[in-house]
């Protein structure tokens, strides 16, 4: 089980007048299902691109399992075990699925053996039920099927955090169940899931933890129940439940 | 077509295309071992086959450089140039390096020695202008080398006291052999083996761990950075790489070897343009596909020069000519470039690649994906798919 201690202190990023993230601080220390909720516009998308090395961070730090991983490059964090997907799918297009998946493969492991890549490859697919594609071209993948794939490919690297990003945007309902399964799995791993979704239903039932973003500010952090009837938390993005 | 299908099949259940097509490729290599060996063909093929190697090796670096790595360069010419002139420069006038206290004078450096500085020299640029280019992409990758290479071109053609200008710059003899016969095939024989160690160099590249991350990085730098590729890294060495492939060949091919001089007008944007339009056709992203468009589109461009074609049946001309003879000057340009229109439009992956493809074997595994997709389709329960 990998060694889980992320840790993110009072992290800014400024785009000229813009505060898009505001002194978030948040630590992640076991293997948790946590979703990052908040309306648009309210940060998760940038404070995941500089948790994951895409930005620099305008001011604080971040630490994973004790080093530290801000305004690294990206494929260093990626290597230190935090990956993420892409809110719209980034697969390789003009590589096979089987090559997609490669890349994490080899990047992660230089000295592997192709073949053992290959058989590792072929079951993570299998489990995602897109083993069948494995030599078709990913950008004659449909959407969902692309989700599957970015999701596939994270596992290559076996990150000790994963952010995903609106895994469950434009997917068609059974597909849905699939991605369920995945994060299931990658849980009972001893992974922590940082799950970026405007599906709440989905959000309310995956997640032990939440955070909630607004204005690029961390407004709640807490269990989903406590979070839920935070008045903060209702007023910037859940609003009043009928039944109350 | 029932006809091709059932030769299709029983090569298949035979000997198999890819075999055949290590058959093929084999034959061919023999034809170009045996070529200057024939008394029939005359010096002028010879030179036009060395120059078709020369071409070969710069469009099929090209390819690994833009086609497999996505670094839409027009600085190519502007890397070969560097090798040449600094193997030339270094071989007349020795280097002095004042900072370090070093000084070799010209006597002491063969023409090999001044090669291979060349080479080295024109790598160190491909370091410099792979870092510069670390933050550029697709169109600003292109203006920025063509300024480069516009920059170079200008140096090499103000600075003609050191140069020499328009006129161009000799280089050291590589090959000192006193009849002209011999020294043609050996120059043929040196630049159809360094065609093909850059291609088997090349090859090992791209069939590599180090191929999946070039291409990985061609179709999304931030998605592969993500994936745990260091993009930075590759992205430079490819420059240093491609730059040091491209300046070996011009330090050779100038060094009395294809031709006798190095001039500015080879490093001009057009000629870069043919290098690219040589790839485009052979097929961009295939290295045996852009060498193969290069030697090709060379050796046309001058058997065109003068086309003679036997008129039948006791068929003769107005002048009473049996042959009609056809010399169509620049417009054998405008025909090439016909063909590149053609092949950018319908072909995209060149006009080679339906060969490579089905040699290769490659259509016989996108056809049985494509029957498992069918098949999926019957049976909606195996896969879902979401918005397409």
């Amino acid at each position: 089980m990998p060694e889980i201690n992320l840790e993110l202190n009072s992290v800014s990023k400024r785009f000229g007048g813009n505060q898009a993230v505001d002194h978030v601080s948040f630590s992640v220390t076991k293997p948790e299902l946590i979703g990052m909720i908040g309306p648009n516009g309210a940060g998760k998308t940038t404070l995941t691109n500089v948790m994951s090395g895409m930005l620099k961070p305008s001011s604080g730090t971040i630490y994973l399992n004790g080093r530290r991983i801000d305004g690294h490059p990206a494929y260093d964090v990626t290597r230190a075990g935090l990956g993420r997907t892409f809110q719209i799918t980034r697969a390789l297009g003009r590589m096979t699925v089987m090559e997609n998946m490669l890349v994490p493969g080899l990047a992660h492991n230089p000295g592997t053996k192709r073949s053992e890549l290959e058989k590792q490859a072929q079951e993570i697919l299998d489990l995602l039920t897109i083993a069948h594609l494995t030599r078709e071209y990913s950008r004659a993948l449909s959407g969902g099927q692309r989700k599957l794939l970015e999701l596939g490919r994270l596992l290559m690297l076996d990150p000790a955090v994963i952010i995903l990003d609106e895994p469950f945007a434009g997917v068609h309902p059974r597909l849905q169940e699939t991605i369920y399964r995945y994060i299931d799995r990658v849980y009972q791993d001893g992974k922590a899931i940082i799950l970026i979704s405007h599906d709440m239903a989905a959000v309310f039932e995956l997640s032990q933890r939440l955070l909630v973003l607004n204005h690029g500010a961390l407004i709640a952090d807490g269990a989903p129940q406590a979070v839920r009837k935070d008045p903060a938390v209702i007023e910037a993005y859940l609003g009043e439940d009928e039944d109350d | 077509m029932a006809l091709f299908k059932r030769v299709e099949n029983a090569i298949d259940a035979s000997i198999g295309r890819r075999r055949l097509g290590y058959i093929a490729l084999s034959l061919i290599t023999l034809y170009f071992l045996w070529f200057p060996n024939d008394a029939s063909q005359s010096d002028y093929y010879k030179t036009v086959f060395i120059s078709g190697f020369f071409y070969a090796i710069m469009a099929s670096s090209w390819a690994l450089l833009a086609g497999i790595a996505g670094q839409f360069s027009f600085g190519h010419m502007a890397f070969m140039g560097i090798g040449a002139y600094v193997a030339g420069l270094i071989a007349r006038d020795g280097i002095l390096v004042a900072a370090l206290g070093i000084q070799v004078g010209p006597d002491y450096i063969s023409a090999v020695g001044a090669i291979l500085i060349g080479t080295i020299v024109a790598g160190l640029v491909g370091l410099v202008i792979g870092w510069l280019l670390l933050r550029l992409r697709s169109a600003y990758l292109a203006l920025f080398t063509i300024a480069f290479s516009e920059l170079f071109r200008i140096m090499m053609l103000t600075e003609y006291d050191y140069t020499g200008g328009s006129n161009g710059l000799s280089l050291r003899q590589l090959l000192e052999i006193a009849d002209v016969g011999v020294a043609r095939q050996v120059e043929y024989y040196l630049m159809f083996f360094l065609l093909i160690v850059c291609l088997l160099a090349m090859y090992w590249v791209a069939n590599s761990p180090i191929g999946l991350f070039l291409r990985a990085m061609r179709e999304d730098e931030d998605a592969a950075s993500a994936l745990g590729v260091n993009v930075v890294r590759y992205k430079i060495a490819i420059f240093v790489f491609t730059s040091m492939i491209v300046g070996l060949a011009g330090a050779i091919f100038y060094s009395d070897v294809g031709s006798e001089r190095i001039i500015p007008e080879q490093l001009e944007v057009l000629q870069m343009s043919l290098i690219i339009a040589y790839a485009v056709i052979g097929g961009m992203e295939s290295l045996i596909g852009a060498a193969a468009g290069a030697f090709i589109c060379r050796y046309m461009l001058e058997a065109m020069r003068k086309v003679v074609i036997g008129l039948p049946f006791g068929m003769t001309t107005a002048d009473g000519s049996t042959e009609f003879v056809w010399e169509p000057g620049a417009w054998r340009y405008a025909l090439f470039g016909v063909v590149t229109v053609f092949t950018l439009r319908w072909m995209r992956n060149g006009l080679l690649y339906p060969f490579i493809t089905w040699f290769s074997g490659r259509d016989i595994a996108m056809k049985e994906t494509v029957s498992i997709r069918a098949d999926d389709e019957a049976a909606p329960d195996a896969l879902e798919g979401g918005s397409a």
